[in-house]
């Protein structure tokens, strides 16, 4: 057979495949690209058995420019109620407290752990981050994100680097962030350890004022935070990935709670007054996180350890694991675990002794003392048509305060101090 | 094109896979898969209604196996015009091109040798039947333009050489023009096309060519990301006889099967009728099969 | 010490990896939507805030962070 010149026939035919297709022969050069934009939204419901409850709504948009550019953006909005612990002891007797602001007091029955409720307080915060893929090996991201609730602003910088090595298989990233708070507390800033002035004990409104004024200090605190991070992601298999963190973070400014208080109390265990707390003003942690996470034909796992370290000797261990389970291409259930143990900060005392001297730092805040905390999770998760995906989670968190050690006088020993915290929290989540 | 037919309902099985979903079901006695790119189980069901409805419409108008269909009625016209629809002048057009382009070697009115040549299990034809259907092979006696077809009585047309090409085409584009951003690969037994590419952070889909010697395995494993993949050769229909084989191509210049033709070979190309025309070509070139192939600067793979 | 061995143990983590991976085209698996580090991200910046305000310790995942005045 005769052929006819060289590539003119596969060029021919291709020409005519165009004809009987109807269309060009090189169809969609395929902007594999999904839709550029991608939204994600949540809304969680935090609540404390009689005490605190929380809502949070998050907003996450993200979109892509080009291969190389992705803009992150995300508000949230969270609206805290109800009361939570003071740091003061329960007492046989019933207690009067007076409030942050100094206009008003609030009372705990007797045998009850006081709680102060007055937070009521919403919190808007906005964040956005850039990423860029520099060049095959190379990415970097750079963000903003600032808050503001009623007493307190946040301003924060971020960064970071990433380089790949090893066909993708190891990537290692150095990031960093740089914040800035401002707290101005309701009623100003406490004067550490001074006395809380209530009003039982003056005669006039004048006297309660001139006292509760000497227990404020005027102006508003600074804190910065300093914060760094090394983390490396190793692919270990088809299936399995890896993650270990280092993080350092260098804290200094105003870290202690202007709302919270201990309780002076005698050998018979009697609150004999209050003290504003106070914290040291500088905190260096260290961080240290692992993390492995497994694809199964049915599903996903993840297993994670942390442990933390500070200079105020607070050291944590916190165990937790995510288990997913496909029961059809579209469902999901997915189980959550998580332990957390801490060990107090150093300066953490559940209550001061009438007559010791006064220590340079001292706090009754339960979330820095011993604790052991529990997680237990549940989440379903749905994909509908167009990529769409709807979720929901309710998770049991408890946390058992524990005494470090401290002998309960008096009658302390007939009151709960460590009492547990028990919380709910359920979430709905869609994404698009 | 008017190929709005009434939907026929088709079945199809359908499994979801780490990389998206795998459909398949059978037509044109050909095993025939969907490779879906996409985690949407739902979505998966419609590309392969779409795919099972449009490759059996294309079976039911044009298999040469089915007493009163359109394809049917066309060749039992005795030689009077026939009406012909958007679809077929289409196809008939593309034959045209590829009997020119081919020297006459590829020609769809080869149909009553084809009827001789009858691979399942049945003889060699005798000699003097093979002599007298040559005579009934001539494509230059078949007059056609948009609206009609007329050829003498006794002849008769086979699609069977693009039909199953056009299909893997048809239903590849009808899922891209609805979903231009979702890669798949449409397989109907080694006939493939993709023309939404797979996207470069995904691996491409991986083929299988079948080594000719041995059925159901693999030989060579193909990457492709987008394009077309045709495969003509003689694994799943031949005549073997004196412990010859007789591949199904045969040369209507002689009546009988080309000699020496590879047992398969494969060739990648824009769509898939380009690469399966392609493909026929070079077996149609017999031991000239490879050069025919590397002149024409497309990728391919002969087994022989 | 407790530092020194989990610094010890990170040190033989990152010299080990330039033995392990897996080639592109293995990449099937990791390439899933969820199994993307970041593919729960909302609930992990919830969960986060949560253990931020009432615990005592903060980041590992992700940076530690400041930003509100809950600890």
């Amino acid at each position: 057979m005769q052929l006819k010149n060289s590539s003119n026939i596969s060029t021919a035919l291709a020409i005519a495949s165009c004809s009987l297709l109807g269309h060009s022969a090189q169809v969609y050069a395929g902007d594999d690209k999904q839709d550029d934009w991608k939204v994600d939204a949540a809304i969680m419901y935090y609540g404390e058995q009689d005490r605190v409850q929380a809502v949070e709504a998050i907003g996450n948009v993200q979109k892509a420019f080009g291969d190389e550019s992705l803009l992150d953006v995300k508000l949230v909005v969270d609206s805290l109620t109800g009361a939570s612990a003071s740091g003061a002891v329960a007492q046989s007797q019933s207690q009067t407290f007076t409030r942050p602001s100094g206009d008003g007091q609030y009372e705990t029955a007797p045998g009850e752990t006081p709680l102060d409720d007055t937070f009521k307080d919403t919190r808007v915060q906005v964040s956005a981050n850039w990423a860029e893929i520099l060049s095959p090996v190379w990415k970097t991201n750079v963000g903003m994100n600032a808050s503001k609730e009623f007493d307190y602003f946040s301003l924060g910088l971020n960064g970071g680097l990433e380089r790949s090595f090893n066909k993708d298989n190891t990537t290692l990233v150095l990031s960093g962030a740089y914040t800035f708070d401002n707290v101005d507390p309701v009623g100003g800033r406490p004067v550490a350890f001074s006395s809380m002035a209530l009003r039982g004990d003056y005669d006039s409104e004048e006297e309660y004022r001139a006292a509760f004024a000497q227990t404020r200090m005027e102006g508003s605190n600074d804190k910065k935070t300093l914060d760094m991070m090394l983390s490396v992601t190793q692919v270990l298999s088809r299936r399995w990935l890896f993650q270990a963190n280092y993080g350092l973070s260098s804290v200094s400014g105003y870290m202690t709670d202007p709302y919270k208080i201990l309780s002076e109390v005698d050998d018979t265990g009697t609150t004999q007054r209050y003290l504003y707390e106070s914290r040291p003003d500088s905190r260096l942690k260290h961080s240290f996180y692992m993390m492995t996470k497994g694809a199964l034909d049915s599903g996903v796992v993840d297993f994670s350890y942390r442990y933390t370290t500070d200079d105020w000797d607070l050291n944590s261990h916190t165990l937790e694991t995510h288990y997913r389970y496909y029961f059809s291409g579209r469902f999901y259930g997915q189980l959550h675990l998580r332990y957390y143990q801490q060990q107090a900060a150093n300066f953490y005392r559940p209550f001061m002794m009438a007559g010791e001297p006064i220590p340079d730092y001292a706090s009754a805040d339960y979330r820095i003392g011993d604790m052991t905390s529990y997680t237990l999770g549940l989440k379903f998760g749905q994909r509908l048509s167009g990529g769409h995906e709807m979720s929901y989670r309710l998770e049991y968190y408890q946390q058992n305060p524990e005494n470090n050690g401290f002998d309960l006088v008096g009658q302390l020993q007939d009151h709960d101090l460590f009492p547990e915290v028990k919380a709910v929290i359920a979430q709905v989540s869609y994404s698009f | 094109m008017s190929i709005q037919e009434k939907r026929v309902p088709s079945d199809f099985a359908l499994s979801h896979r780490s990389w998206g979903h795998s459909g398949s079901f059978r037509a044109m006695a050909s095993p025939c898969e969907l490779l879906i790119n996409s985690e949407d189980e739902s979505l998966a069901r419609e590309m392969m209604a779409i795919a099972a409805c449009e490759a059996a419409r294309i079976e039911k108008k044009f298999s040469r196996f089915i007493e009163g269909n359109p394809l049917w009625r066309l060749n039992h016209a005795g030689g009077e015009a026939s009406a012909i629809d958007a679809e077929t002048a289409s196809l008939l057009q593309f034959a045209r091109q590829c009997y020119r382009l081919s020297d006459g070697r590829f020609d769809i009115s080869a149909g009553p040798l084809m009827a001789l040549w009858r691979f399942d299990g049945g003889g060699i034809p005798a000699a003097t039947d093979i002599k007298q259907a040559k005579v009934l092979v001539d494509f230059s006696l078949v007059d056609f333009d948009d609206y009609q077809l007329q050829f003498p009585s006794g002849m008769s047309l086979d699609f069977g050489g693009i039909a199953k090409e056009y299909a893997v085409d048809r239903v590849a584009y009808l899922l891209a023009e609805q979903w231009p951003t979702i890669s798949v690969l449409v397989n109907f037994g080694g006939d493939i096309a993709c023309p939404v590419s797979k996207g470069a952070d995904t691996p491409p889909w991986q083929v299988g060519i079948e080594n000719p010697q041995r059925l159901d395995s693999a030989a060579a494993l193909l990457e492709i990301r987008q394009g077309a993949l045709a495969t003509s050769g003689d694994t799943r229909r031949f005549i073997e006889k004196d412990g010859q084989r007789f591949g199904h191509i045969i040369d209507p210049k002689t009546g009988y099967p080309v000699v020496k033709a590879p047992r398969s070979v494969t060739v990648l190309g824009p769509n898939c009728v380009t690469a399966g025309m392609l493909a026929t070509m070079a077996m149609l070139q017999g031991e000239h099969a490879e050069a025919f192939l590397s002149e024409q600067e497309v990728e391919f793979k002969c087994f022989r | 010490m407790n530092r020194t061995l989990i610094s010890i143990v990170i040190a033989f983590s990152l010299s080990a990896c330039s033995s392990l991976g897996i080639e592109p085209w293995e990449k099937d698996q990791l390439a899933r939507a969820d199994m993307a580090l970041d593919s729960e991200k909302l609930d992990l910046a919830l969960d986060d805030h949560i253990y931020f305000s009432k615990e005592g310790s903060s980041g590992g995942r992700s940076l530690a962070g400041g930003g509100c005045g809950c600890n």
